[in-house]
């Protein structure tokens, strides 16, 4: 049986000691792990700390050294995504480090996408994200993309306070399929509406499918102002998107 | 370049959505409890402003959160994203002051207190420094307007006035803005003492008079429920206490219990201010760092008035023989010190009010020696707190039903009585349902940028006139804000003169409207929607209850406005804007500070509290937040128009 000493990362190390709890959880993750390098070990170590800069640059570093990106994604970005599940569930940590982690797991994503672009492996769908214009909410919208992300999409992020022709330059420059709008105000929750319509003002609303999400949302509303699709939570988003983009009926 | 095959890729993808999955749910979950953009070190990552946001101690980027995670963070959240950078710019400021500077060798007074000058510390820094508490709610960023203070002088010692502080007088700061620029000067600033116009009591003494303090000889006895129990010998004169304890404004009136005559009247800024607005801030403050504060405060604060009240009238504090205190629960629980956490959380009861239900007490009322309390009376005064209907409808509420006798109500009646938290009571003697519905404080002069209580110069009447407004003020001084009867007059001209659509967008776009150009005053779309929201809470209230109860606006035969400004409301502009329902104007009884006519007849009448207990007993409590439809009637109650109540379907 696998020992935690089997471990070379001390930082894997100590979270292990600290964080994972239940006894075989312990064992699966230390199972895990003492399969893996050392250096696939800094890459885990990276995404556990939210270190977007250090996980970005191992990871190429590591495809440089004629590492396979498979392995990568198994041995550093999924294992290390795996105990900040578990720190997250045990509420060590809370949702804007789950979000630098998994801004740390993009990073290093972005380099293994060329290859899988090149093996023909296309994203699922590209889908616009933003909060719409006045609204400055936007943790609900971003746990959403990394939501997206993690299941094959690519995601253009436009952030908060996201004016109608930033959505629609936004489509227009990427070629997107799918616009998400969030909006966490019943004040703002109108300039949805009118986004829509500037798409319809700009001719580009057969272009596009429409899904909205936040608080004060519902599906009626969503219905109402002429959305394709409403989603209740991160994991709905993506399932919308996947029906949106033809994936899944 | 390797070749990833797409279901080796799949499997991957599968491994991380089931991690992610997880993530989702348990963050849905959380976020029940604590403010998502809370991270683990109690900072906020937040793009906006949040009432819960502090400055860090040290150099620290991310501002820290305070909030206890008790009650319903989003209520702290600011909107817009001006607040939000002012707010930001504000805090860096602050966190750079004072460092590499001498002391010095100004002074900045308050009163008799003094400290050395800085340069680059607030006026609030030093308040701080000389124990002067100064009300905030906005945690120091210029947005809430509480903090004005009056500058005697040295105003060339500050800096410029900043963008936040447009709406004040030459000799007025906020002490916030107010920064220290040359430590050489000496500055003297003094806190402002508002004297908010209330309603005084009608000097009527038709109440029934059969007080629990009662005389036999020179003996002083109060009839509790074990019978007379000997309270003093008597000294010419026996005198009780009226409190009529608001969120915002107390009233305090002394009464002869032996004649039930008035003798004095006076109304004072509840204190507790500075712990923010409204009851849930309140609740939250008191459940930080600095619990008890908000108990001390009033105490002393009463104290204070009842010291100079004996001054006045030339008696002594101890021929005080008994106080009534209505206040809503909130505040009724923290006058007697008793834990308010409970009224918080779901359901919102008080801790008094959940023995109640579990039969471990008779009555929600309170009973306690004032020494206890160390209220300064004679030292075996009672103070007795009038009884709670449920939840946050409190004492307040059953002082507003005693002095409109509802007990005798045959007819079908509604009660509304408007403030921070607005109250409704419809139906009649037999037959009472109430709700609370938490309309915040934007008609008390919260939130709203212009908005004040009101007090002198605050604008209480304003009307279209030209291409500008024409307006009246409290006291016929230049104006400085707004008070709730302004507001509402104002929403019901802006829709009269199509300015503003129901929905509150301004006309042509505008983002706001210059209503008193030479004092830069306005009222911005923001502003519409706070009070939207506000009144939003008002409609609910009366729209759900009168569903409840099957009635519509014209069954209702009587309709008493209560509350500090309601008789200032002009009832059409009200009905206009679907802040009250519509009723025939001869049917609408304004009845002011009811609250404070009722705990004066609960102060001199045993019987008269006999009789509410048996009529609150009765009294049925909605939840408007479990009603299935809360949300679209809420919704629909956001409008600026007259409520329509064919088009919620029935």
């Amino acid at each position: 049986m696998a020992d935690i000493t089997d471990i070379q990362n001390e930082f894997i190390r100590q979270e292990i000691e600290e964080y994972i709890e239940r006894a075989d959880e312990r064992e699966k993750i230390i199972a895990l792990y003492s399969k893996t390098s050392p250096d696939m070990q800094d890459i885990a170590a990276a995404i556990i700390d939210g270190q977007h800069e250090t996980s970005d640059e191992l990871t190429k570093t590591g495809l440089d050294a004629g590492i396979s990106a498979l392995q990568i994604m198994d041995d550093g970005l999924i294992t290390g995504m795996a105990i900040v599940g578990i720190k997250f569930r045990e509420n060590f940590i809370f949702v804007p480090e789950v979000l630098a982690c998994a801004r740390a797991m993009k990073a290093g994503m972005k380099h293994i996408e060329p290859i899988l672009s090149a093996s023909g492996i296309e994203p699922v769908g590209k889908v616009i994200m933003g909060t719409v214009k006045g609204d400055l909410h936007d943790i609900g919208k971003n746990l959403c993309i990394m939501m997206l992300r993690g299941s094959g999409f690519e995601v253009i992020d436009l952030g908060v306070d996201t004016s109608a022709d930033d959505f629609i330059e936004a489509v227009e420059e990427h070629g997107a399929n799918i616009v998400g709008m969030s909006a966490l105000l019943t004040t703002t929750m109108p300039n949805m509406g009118r986004t829509i319509e500037a798409f319809i003002d700009a001719d580009l609303r057969d272009d596009v499918k429409v899904m909205v999400g936040g608080a004060p949302v519902t599906p009626e509303f969503a219905d109402d102002m002429g959305a394709d699709a409403y989603g209740a939570n991160a994991v709905e988003c993506v399932d919308i998107a996947k029906r949106l983009s033809g994936v899944t009926t | 370049m390797e070749k990833i095959k797409p279901a080796e890729y799949e499997q991957r993808l599968n491994k991380l959505g089931e991690i992610f999955s997880n993530i989702a749910r348990h963050a849905d979950h959380q976020a029940l409890m604590r403010c998502p953009y809370k991270n683990r070190h109690n900072e906020c990552t937040a793009q906006f402003g949040c009432r819960f946001q502090k400055k860090p101690q040290g150099d620290g980027e991310l501002l820290l959160c305070t909030s206890d995670d008790k009650l319903d963070y989003r209520n702290a959240w600011e909107a817009g994203a001006e607040d939000y950078e002012r707010m930001r710019e504000n805090l860096r400021g602050q966190s750079r002051a004072g460092s590499g500077q001498t002391a010095g060798p100004g002074n900045i007074k308050h009163a008799a207190a003094e400290a050395p000058s800085l340069v680059g510390k607030t006026i609030f820094d030093f308040a701080d420094e000389l124990q002067v508490r100064v009300p905030t709610s906005c945690g120091r960023t210029g947005f809430c307007h509480e903090c004005i203070v009056e500058i005697k002088r040295g105003h060339m010692a500050l800096n410029e006035r900043t963008e936040a502080e447009g709406f004040l007088g030459s000799d007025y700061r906020l002490a916030c803005q107010a920064v220290v620029t040359d430590a050489a000067q000496d500055v003297e600033f003094a806190l402002l003492r508002r004297n908010p116009r209330i309603l005084l009591p009608d000097d009527s003494t038709t109440d029934q008079l059969d007080p629990l303090v009662t005389r036999q000889g020179d003996q002083v006895l109060y009839r509790d429920s074990d019978g007379d129990q000997p309270l003093d010998q008597y000294r010419g004169q026996m005198y009780g206490l009226a409190i009529d304890l608001g969120t915002t404004t107390v009233v305090l009136e002394l009464v002869d219990l032996e004649t039930g005559r008035s003798l004095y009247v006076a109304s004072f800024e509840n204190p507790q201010r500075f712990g923010g607005s409204d009851v849930m801030n309140r609740i939250s403050y008191d459940a930080g760092p600095y619990a008890g504060e908000m108990h001390r405060s009033i105490i002393n604060t009463l104290n204070t008035e009842i010291q100079q009240m004996c001054a006045v009238l030339e008696i002594e504090r101890h021929v005080i023989y008994e106080i009534v205190v209505a206040g809503n629960s909130t505040m009724r629980e923290l006058f007697f010190n008793l834990d308010v956490q409970s009224i918080g959380q779901k359901p919102y009861k008080s801790l008094v009010e959940h023995e109640y239900l579990a039969g471990k007490r008779g009555s929600t009322a309170l009973l306690e020696f004032a020494r206890k309390l160390r209220i300064r009376a004679n030292k075996n005064a009672r103070i007795w707190g009038a009884p709670l209907i449920a939840s946050h409808v409190g004492g307040d509420i059953v002082a507003d039903l005693v002095a409109i006798d509802a007990a005798s109500h045959d007819e079908l009646m509604m009660l509304i009585d408007v403030g921070t938290n607005t109250e409704v009571v419809l139906g009649t003697k037999d037959h009472l349902v109430t709700a609370s519905c938490p309309a915040g404080p934007a008609f008390e002069g919260g939130l709203v940028t212009y908005g004040m209580p009101g007090c002198d110069g605050a604008i209480e009447s304003i009307w279209r006139a030209g291409d500008g407004f024409d307006y009246r003020t409290i006291g016929d001084v230049p104006p400085s804000g707004i008070c709730g009867s302004g507001l509402i007059q104002l929403m019901a001209e802006l829709r009269r003169h199509e300015m503003m659509t129901p929905k509150g967008v301004f006309a042509n776009k505008a983002r706001e409207f210059l209503l008193v150009p030479d004092r830069k005053i306005s009222i911005s779309r923001q502003d519409a929607s706070h009070l939207a929201q506000a009144k939003a809470a008002s409609y609910c209230g009366q729209v759900i209850l009168m569903r409840y109860l099957g009635v519509q606006p014209q069954d209702i035969q009587h309709l008493y406005l209560a509350g500090g400004f309601a008789n200032y409301v002009q009832t059409e502009d009200a009905i206009e804007i679907g802040f009250m329902a519509p009723v025939h104007d001869d049917r609408i009884v304004k009845v002011g500070n009811a609250a404070a006519r009722g705990a004066r007849q609960m102060l001199v009448s045993r019987s008269t509290r006999d009789r509410i207990a048996q009529l609150i007993s009765t009294i049925e409590h909605v939840e408007l937040e479990t009603t299935s439809d809360f949300f679209e009637i809420f919704v629909e109650g956001c409008q600026f128009k007259p409520m329509d109540l064919e088009k919620l379907g029935w």
